[in-house]
């Protein structure tokens, strides 16, 4: 390997793993946070309105997090702006 | 997650980084960092806004974020940063006495 063959393997590397650690991340919680809602009382299987339930509260979750995520990014962009004056 | 075989670099390959590459690895780096901060940061806050804008009342009606969840969350997010901030300075003022 030369140089650039060694430096992009390492990028290569670096986004899968940063990548992967946030896409656990998310699953996580959205396992926790869609259980929780959607599963207030554990009965001897998953109904179906509770698996309805569980894939509408996947999705939800996922568009807050990009919304969160965008809201973010701009109160950031802001700040350093206001800092910058 | 990834096979190990696709990453096998050690100590000898890193010798071979030219100085150009290695500034711009270390720039790479340092967005990486920067970037992985803000993701976490928002698992963080989605968690927290999640509860106060989506988690209550009855069912979830669809998997589309309808447009008071949405405001909610922008506002969650923004009000969250203003408490950050307000205590922030609040104990620069604490600490200033």
């Amino acid at each position: 390997m030369d140089s650039d063959a060694v430096k992009k393997a390492i990028i290569r590397q670096a986004l899968q793993t940063t990548n992967s650690v946030n896409a656990r991340t998310l699953m996580e919680n959205i396992n926790r946070k869609c259980f929780e809602r959607c599963v207030p009382k554990p009965g001897s299987s998953l109904s179906s309105s509770e698996e309805t339930c569980l894939t509408q509260c996947m999705e939800k979750y996922m568009a807050a997090w990009n919304q969160v995520n965008l809201t973010y990014i701009r109160r950031i962009q802001q700040e350093v702006g206001n800092q910058a004056i | 997650m990834s096979s190990s075989s696709d990453f096998n670099i050690d100590q000898s390959d890193i010798e071979k980084l030219n100085d150009k590459d290695k500034t711009e690895l270390r720039q790479f780096f340092a967005n990486e960092e920067q970037r992985a901060r803000i993701q976490s940061q928002t698992h963080e806050l989605t968690s927290i806004c999640w509860k106060k804008c989506v988690a209550s009342g009855g069912t979830l009606r669809s998997g589309a974020l309808d447009k008071s969840e949405q405001t909610c969350l922008a506002n969650c997010v923004d009000r969250f940063m203003d408490a950050n901030l307000a205590t922030l300075k609040r104990l620069a003022t604490m600490r200033d006495q």
